[in-house]
């Protein structure tokens, strides 16, 4: 289902809601035909709509697809034996057209969702949640940025029934209008987002209506939605359901119109009346959608989810209250909205042939000189003048003129004119400053550093990669709190302790949980759910005291838009291609084709005007070569940054090795000075200490020995990292900045930043507002 | 007088850690010098300055062959050992735990063996891994870098090594105060003590008119066992292939105080002809013992190159020499206190034409006492041997 994720897929669509075929898809037409020479061309298309559906997959379900039709050929003997007769006993005609014309009828977008839910993010119970979350999360910020407000969101998820959650979304955005909320939320393909070039989080339109979708299939109840566009203005209330048959929404409440909340103390008793949940705002949306799922913390949660999200959106208030209860609170660490992204016209590198046609044909009556230079990005007219003489076309010659043959012969003109790459200020990528504060605050490490490329283009759309990494610093594992660990084990339905180690926390692996079991003295199959207190204080001791350094990967993060992405790792161009880069050269140890280990964090941005993700959910970028040519090229700036902390920690630590050599030495030779003289036993101590001395301003020494370039080794301190590198000096409790004067007042003592600070207490007061 | 003398080296043992006992002089001065080491140690801290030892180099390159006394003599050269230098660190806090090993069994009126002392110090150091001495090669090494540092013989460390070698003849030895009277041993010998020193061992009533060293146990059990030594009148020897400081020693003693010549008989291979060189000038690693080990005047009575035809022995006796074997020959003929001696050249020259090595049990593929009844005698009637 490639289709939906490409951006050159607009022209494909020529009505919402329901899918047409596009003649691309010509191999299964042809087939058809062959099959059944009599049937026209429109209802071999259905045909072809019909089997996709059913088999939406690879080109593998082709064959079971044609046993499909035998089976669907014996169901009608008559018309099977007539076709026999007919063809001459070449092959058996197995249906005829008029009778697989009688199937043949439209599918709806929603009905096909519907049935392949896990194209959207809708696999299990655990997943669905976050799914839910992440999509009106992302719509939420989506809508505050580009009204230019700073961005407010209160996420509270409630436990309704056994599996059953109710997710409420609200942000301080701009609202929608009472006419849009239930295309908005009851429609699948519809949004603003697909028809543009922009960078925005969410794209295609599916995301919030698929959630409530899902929510309506699995517990049968409405999305519930609030929107105000003013505080003076009456704020609207809907509960809609989505009618998969027809990808159309349908208000449930009010009579089919929904229900009008006024201002003011009016509008209160309204909302008591509706039993409608509203955080007091001026203006704003909230989305409550009851879903069947589950709630688990540790890796791939909403929690994770957040955290994340705030790492890569510094400029975000978030409040979350937990299905326990917890409320945490993201506070913005930076007031500066990021600059507003442009729209941009599409890149001429960027389109295909079919795309063209319509773009031609559905343009003003113009010359194709004007089209050219107003419909395309970076084309002046005197590039359009030069495209028209390469495709050997008038200037002025009119567009709905141009036929099929001369927009093949203008396409391949396109494709060879040198045309400027895209305007990149349709990109708004974090910032180092912005990415080295953000994972400082949320990664502990000794060292931090960020990496923004200049913007590139892959098929004609500009993107920016952009990485950060941090290095040291315990791992999460070591930080968690007995009263969070008690939780953890309490929530986990995994059935040994070993693969509860490994499931929770980032980056321990089996061999570290093993580690830790062994530690803690605890049976590795006992059940972590059934731990009494006392192990669970064993296995915390365990988890402080455990060196997990050896045995940890690198945990790698991927954002895209802003978004982190938590699920298919493995098929991420983003992990791949950190795979795939020798790290040894920088530090790491890695092993062939896998993370490299040790205790790093990195943190991968895309920005583009159009991420290609490798399927609806949005879970994995698709590896074009344009992409991973960044994406090494980033990695491989921060890598060689991280080499030169790394080297310089090895040479501070041979040093101190060299001095631990002379040191231990010192003792001995004390002693047998002070026999040999027969000193009294304090002779020794004095000794010693007078050789320790010596020691200390002789390795002194030793470390100023020059390297083989004839530098002084010492001076090396003073390296130059260049922009946007944080080291943490632990010992000195202080944080020094790389010529990062910005980073400075991020860089607090503490490991864990005052952005995520997490309170524990019970939640009572926004409970109560919930009503 | 065997009563006094036990009741003088059990004073000796029976003092414990606490009692001290008095130093001779030769211990005194041994002391001094290692005072002089560890003082070294104490200046330089207190002077915020690198210790370090100058320790005279063992090396061929710092030996020289002194002609007129006819012996190897070591050179000036010296290896500095710093403490604060990575490499040498760990050698040189061995050395100061050798001296003070050694302190400790001087002060106690005791010795120690090699073993003995590097047990005693081997010990894990503090706070680490490590331990001081791995095996007893590296205390071994240590213990003679401080015999030429401090210029201290190992006897005078009260470091022994265990014995080696057995001695017969016709002569008392007094060792520790004990008469040992060496024609009455039996089959197997006397052993000889490690330190031979004039203070542990004296000579009383020699008979003997010369000594014959020979290489191996088996070959001087031969010549015991056909009292050869009653026959001739002679103190019977050996080493146990490279003879060992004390038997060197005693070898030494023999022919510098009671003037008796030394004949050797060793196998007829390069390891032969340098257990010889050894005896008459020295070796290389203990150079500075020389003047005190050294025994100028001894003889090479065989096996010679030219035996296997003069002797007309069955080729099955021969031994093929290796390429390490020849290697070592050469190396042999061009030590410089062989290079000008042309009936040495002769003979190695010999060997390497042959092709072949002879063991003296060769000699015994024609007769069992062959050796000892035809071919020494023969050999000391006509003279005939090497110098």
């Amino acid at each position: 289902m490639r289709r939906y994720n490409s951006h050159r897929s607009e022209c494909k669509f020529e009505t919402l809601g329901s899918i047409r075929l596009a003649d691309s898809r010509s191999r299964r037409v042809s087939a058809a035909r062959a099959k059944s020479p009599a049937s026209n061309g429109h209802a071999a298309n259905g045909a072809v709509v019909k089997r996709r559906a059913k088999l939406a997959k690879s080109a593998s379900a082709d064959a079971a697809n044609d046993v499909e039709d035998v089976q669907e050929s014996h169901d009608n003997p008559a018309a099977a034996h007539a076709e026999a007769n007919g063809s001459a006993g070449k092959s058996r005609r197995r249906a005829t057209a008029q009778s697989m014309a009688a199937s043949q009828r439209d599918i709806s977008v929603s009905e096909f969702f519907a049935k392949n839910r896990h194209l959207l993010g809708f696999d299990n119970p655990r997943k669905a949640l976050l799914t839910t979350v992440k999509e009106a999360v992302d719509n939420a910020l989506d809508a505050c940025e580009e009204a230019g407000i700073l961005p407010e969101v209160w996420v509270h998820i409630r436990q309704t029934g056994e599996n059953r959650f109710q997710v409420g979304v609200q942000d301080n955005g701009p609202g929608i209008l009472k006419q849009q909320i239930p295309n908005v939320f009851g429609k699948l393909l519809y949004g603003s987002k697909f028809h543009r070039l922009r960078m925005s989080r969410g794209q295609q339109g599916i995301g919030i209506s698929a959630a409530g979708m899902y929510g309506l299939l699995t517990t049968g109840k409405p999305v519930k939605i609030m929107s105000k566009v003013s505080p003076k203005k009456p704020a609207h209330y809907y509960e809609i359901a989505i009618n998969t048959k027809v990808n159309r929404p349908e208000i449930l409440n009010g009579k089919g119109e929904g229900v009008d909340v006024p201002p003011g103390a009016a509008g209160q008793t309204a909302m008591e009346k509706h039993a409608i949940e509203w955080v007091e705002s001026d203006h704003g949306t909230r989305v409550t959608i009851e879903l069947e799922a589950r709630y688990q913390r540790g890796r791939g949660s909403v929690d994770e989810y957040l955290a994340q999200t705030c790492i890569a959106n510094p400029h975000v208030r978030l409040h979350y209250v937990d299905p326990e209860d917890n409320a945490t609170e993201y506070e913005r660490s930076t007031d500066e909205l990021p600059p507003e992204a442009k729209e941009i016209m599409p890149h001429p590198y960027g389109i295909e042939l079919g795309q063209l046609v319509t773009m031609l044909k559905d343009s003003k009556p113009m010359s194709l000189s004007q089209f050219l230079s107003s419909s395309f990005s970076r084309v002046s007219s005197s590039t359009a003048k030069r495209i028209c003489e390469t495709a050997k076309l008038s200037t002025r010659a009119n567009v709905h003129r141009v036929g099929r043959h001369e927009a093949e012969s203008l396409y391949k003109a396109l494709q060879e004119t040198r045309i400027p790459p895209p305007s990149t200020d349709c990109i708004v990528p974090i910032g180092e400053q912005r990415l080295l504060k953000g994972l400082h605050q949320v990664v502990p490490g000794d060292f931090y550093v960020a990496v923004t490329r200049p913007p590139a283009v892959y098929r004609g759309n500009p993107f920016v990669i952009e990485a950060a990494l941090a290095y040291g610093g315990a791992p999460s594992a070591a930080r968690v709190s007995l009263e969070q660990l008690t939780d953890f084990v309490q929530e986990s339905d995994a059935r040994t302790l070993r693969q509860f180690l490994a499931t929770t926390f980032q980056g321990i692996g089996m061999e570290g949980a093993n580690k830790i079991v062994k530690e803690s003295g605890l049976g590795t199959r006992q059940t972590p759910s059934k731990l009494k207190p006392k192990e669970i204080l064993k296995l915390h001791e365990a988890l402080q005291s455990v060196n997990l350094e050896e045995g940890q990967t690198m945990n790698v993060q991927r954002f895209a838009n802003r978004v982190p992405l938590q699920f298919q790792q493995g098929a991420c161009a983003i992990t791949q291609t950190v795979v795939g880069t020798s790290w040894r050269a920088y530090g790491l140890t890695q092993s062939r084709n896998s993370l490299p280990s040790g205790p790093v964090t990195i943190m991968v941005h895309m920005a583009s005007v159009w991420v290609p993700f490798t399927s609806e959910s949005k879970e994995a970028i698709a590896g074009y070569p344009e992409i991973q040519r960044e994406l090494r090229l980033a990695l491989q700036a921060i890598g060689r940054k991280l080499g030169l902390y790394m080297r310089r920690k090895l040479k501070v630590r041979d040093a101190g090795a060299r001095r631990n050599t002379f040191l231990k030495y010192l003792n001995e030779i004390a002693e047998a000075v002070t026999v040999i003289k027969d000193y009294p036993d304090s002779r020794t101590k004095q000794l010693y200490d007078q050789l320790c001395a010596v020691a200390k301003v002789k390795t002194l020494h030793a470390d100023l020995s020059v390297d083989k370039q004839g530098n002084f080794v010492e001076g090396e301190d003073e390296q130059d990292f260049g922009d946007n590198v944080l080291i943490i000096d632990r010992e000195a409790g202080a944080a020094a900045a790389g010529a990062a004067p910005g980073a400075t007042d991020g860089a607090e003592n503490e490991a864990v930043g005052p952005a995520s600070k997490r309170s524990k207490s019970k939640a009572k007061s926004s409970a109560k507002k919930r009503g | 007088m065997a009563k006094k003398a036990r009741s003088k080296a059990t004073s000796g043992g029976s003092s414990t850690a606490t009692a001290r006992v008095k130093l001779n002089d030769r211990d005194k001065k041994t002391m001094g010098e290692l005072h002089g080491l560890a003082g070294g140690v104490e200046t330089a801290a207190e002077k915020k300055r690198d210790p370090y030892l100058d320790i005279p180099s063992r090396t061929l390159s710092n030996v020289k062959f002194n002609k007129a006394k006819r012996f190897i003599e070591m050179g000036n050269l010296t290896n500095r050992r710093q403490l604060f230098n990575l490499s040498q660190a760990k050698a040189y806090m061995q050395t100061m735990l050798v001296a003070k090993g050694s302190k400790e069994i001087i002060t106690e009126g005791k010795t120690a063996s090699l073993r003995q002392l590097f047990y005693m110090l081997k010990h894990t150091i503090k706070d680490t891994k490590e331990e001081t001495f791995d095996d007893q090669t590296e205390s071994d090494a240590m213990i003679e870098d401080l015999e030429v540092t401090i210029n201290a013989l190992r006897e005078e460390l009260h470091v022994f090594a265990s014995n080696r070698g057995s001695i017969v003849g016709p002569i008392t030895l007094i060792d520790s105060g004990d008469e040992i009277d060496c024609s009455r041993m039996g089959s197997g010998g006397y052993s000889i003590p490690s330190i031979v020193e004039p203070y542990v061992m004296q000579f009383k009533n020699n008979r003997a008119k010369f000594v014959l060293h020979v290489e191996k146990d088996t070959v001087w059990r031969r010549f015991n066992e056909d009292k050869f030594w009653q026959k001739y009148n002679c103190i019977l020897m050996h080493g146990q292939g490279q003879p060992p400081r004390g038997v060197r020693r005693l070898l030494h003693r023999f022919n510098n105080e009671l003037g008796l010549p030394v004949y050797c008989l060793l196998d007829n291979d390069p390891w032969g002809y340098y257990i010889y060189s050894v005896i008459k000038q020295g070796s290389i690693n203990l150079a500075f013992e020389s003047k005190r080990m050294a025994v100028p005047g001894a003889k090479y009575l065989g096996l010679r190159s030219i035996d296997f035809a003069r002797c007309e022995l069955s080729p099955s006796v021969q031994i093929r020499m290796n390429d390490s074997d020849v290697k070592r020959a050469k190396q042999i003929a061009a030590y410089p206190w062989f290079a000008d001696k042309k009936p040495w050249q002769k003979e190695i020259e010999q060997m390497l034409k042959n092709g072949f090595k002879l063991e003296v049990e060769a000699l015994m593929s024609k007769n069992i006492s062959y050796v000892t009844e035809t071919y020494v005698p023969q050999r000391l009637q006509e003279q005939d041997w090497l110098d």
